[in-house]
């Protein structure tokens, strides 16, 4: 601490402060920046919820069943089209077919003890919504959203990722614009589809033709 | 300028970036730990949804069975014809529903999702499941009946309807997974199959169709 003229207490900066003016300035223009980047990524829905792969009870695969044996995904989801869960299969239909098949396999070990007792398979739920959201699964599948607009190209997955971030704007961003993702309802379970036409023109056609109207008010989903 | 002042900007610099690496690794690489929740018991309520466990009840499961002998609201009851292809232990010979384009549509698509996959989308009972099973040399396995044979043409159509139901020799039951409108629909369409593949003869056409096909053939 030096003293001034007068006697009173005072502080100087160093000459070589001069030098880090520049620096510092930066340095304090670039904080708020960092740290309100730094909090985007942390809450982006693309940093907390896609790519959750949790690790299920029963190794199944579904690039095997609904990719290259090309099941239906409703041969098992049968509840897809009529209710707001696309629903679990029971473990009668894994028997459908693994009672004859893969009878010995110890990756079915667990599928055969539920079989016998009677006890689900606790598989862990990947696509959770808030328990405050209502969404309903027929009231999308059957007006023409594929199942691979939410839940990616499950036909390529050894084990399921969550491939979308189901958060809000996410879900608004398509009730705002549905012409980007509907496609002709027999083709909602197909699997890489692809738009003969361009996809907007055909979306609007379809918008059209079945007068499909996504409310965006918060009582939609929120009830 | 005292020394360290370089090294400390460059210490923080790069410091600055363990978050963003850490970030970046959070969203390319899968995570076995689900999304963070800010509010834990607004968005897991205690309350019974879909499927949910519950501990409430000895074996777990929130959705209860229904008690034995109950029926559900939309059950058919009093139509055996209907719900069970047999009426006094006859197999019903016609459709107790009416037959048009839209159950055939429908049952092509219930067709296609439930049964191709083993008896194939001609019904010759060349499906993926069957190429499947042989490619693993399954001794259990028993290829798919050929839905397009003359031993299926003649079987009434409450027979097919009851081995869709309850399942037939190594078939398994589908009622859980196909509804009974559905089941007569998928009848219906394995009843066009056979026709397609050679069950119709000139005859089974109207006379309008005959000049037509006569027309087509000339």
């Amino acid at each position: 601490m030096d003293h001034d003229k007068q006697g009173r207490d005072s502080f100087e900066f160093p000459k070589w402060a001069n030098a880090i003016r520049l620096p510092v300035a930066l340095m304090a223009a670039g904080a708020p920046v960092y740290i309100l980047g730094m909090l985007y990524l942390l809450f982006d829905p693309g940093t907390t919820s896609v790519g959750y792969q949790p690790e299920q009870p029963v190794s199944y695969s579904h690039r095997l069943h609904a990719g290259e044996l090309g099941i239906d995904c409703r041969y098992c989801h049968t509840g897809v089209e009529k209710g707001a869960a696309a629903t679990l299969p029971p473990t009668q239909t894994c028997m459908n077919c693994h009672a004859t098949i893969k009878t010995e396999s110890d990756r079915l070990t667990l599928v055969r003890e539920s079989y016998q007792t009677g006890l689900p398979i606790e598989w862990v739920r990947i696509h959770d919504l808030p328990d405050f959201v209502y969404f309903n699964h027929s009231a999308h599948v059957t007006r023409g959203i594929g199942c691979e607009s939410c839940h990616g190209r499950i036909d390529q997955m050894e084990v399921v990722s969550q491939a979308e971030g189901l958060n809000m704007g996410w879900c608004l961003g398509c009730h705002r614009d549905p012409e980007a993702h509907l496609r002709p309802v027999d083709e909602a379970t197909t699997m890489g589809w692809t738009p003969g036409l361009d996809q907007r023109e055909l979306g609007a056609q379809l918008r059209e033709a079945r007068n499909i109207n996504p409310p965006t008010d918060c009582s939609t989903c929120h009830r | 300028m005292p020394k360290p002042f370089t090294s400390i900007v460059l210490v923080l610099t790069l410091l600055m970036m363990i978050p963003l690496a850490l970030l970046a690794k959070q969203r390319v690489i899968k995570g076995r730990s689900p999304r963070a929740s800010l509010v834990w018991d607004m968005d897991n309520q205690d309350k019974v949804k879909t499927q949910k466990a519950n501990a409430m009840f000895a074996d777990g499961r929130g959705m209860r069975l229904p008690p034995e002998g109950t029926v559900a609201r939309d059950d058919v009851v009093g139509n055996p014809g209907l719900t069970e292809g047999m009426v006094d232990g006859v197999w019903v010979e016609a459709f107790p529903v009416p037959v048009d384009e839209a159950l055939l549509t429908r049952g092509r698509e219930r067709f296609e999702i439930y049964c191709a996959v083993c008896h194939g989308y001609s019904g010759e009972g060349d499906g993926m499941i069957n190429k499947r099973a042989n490619s693993l040399m399954e001794g259990t396995w028993v290829p798919p009946t050929n839905l397009v044979s003359d031993a299926v043409v003649a079987r009434p159509v409450g027979h097919l309807y009851n081995t869709i139901r309850r399942g037939i020799r190594n078939m398994p039951p589908y009622a859980a997974q196909i509804p009974v409108d559905d089941r007569w629909a998928i009848v219906s369409y394995v009843r066009a199959l056979q026709l397609s593949r050679g069950a119709a003869t000139v005859s089974d056409l109207s006379a309008e169709d005959r000049v037509a096909l006569g027309a087509a053939a000339e």
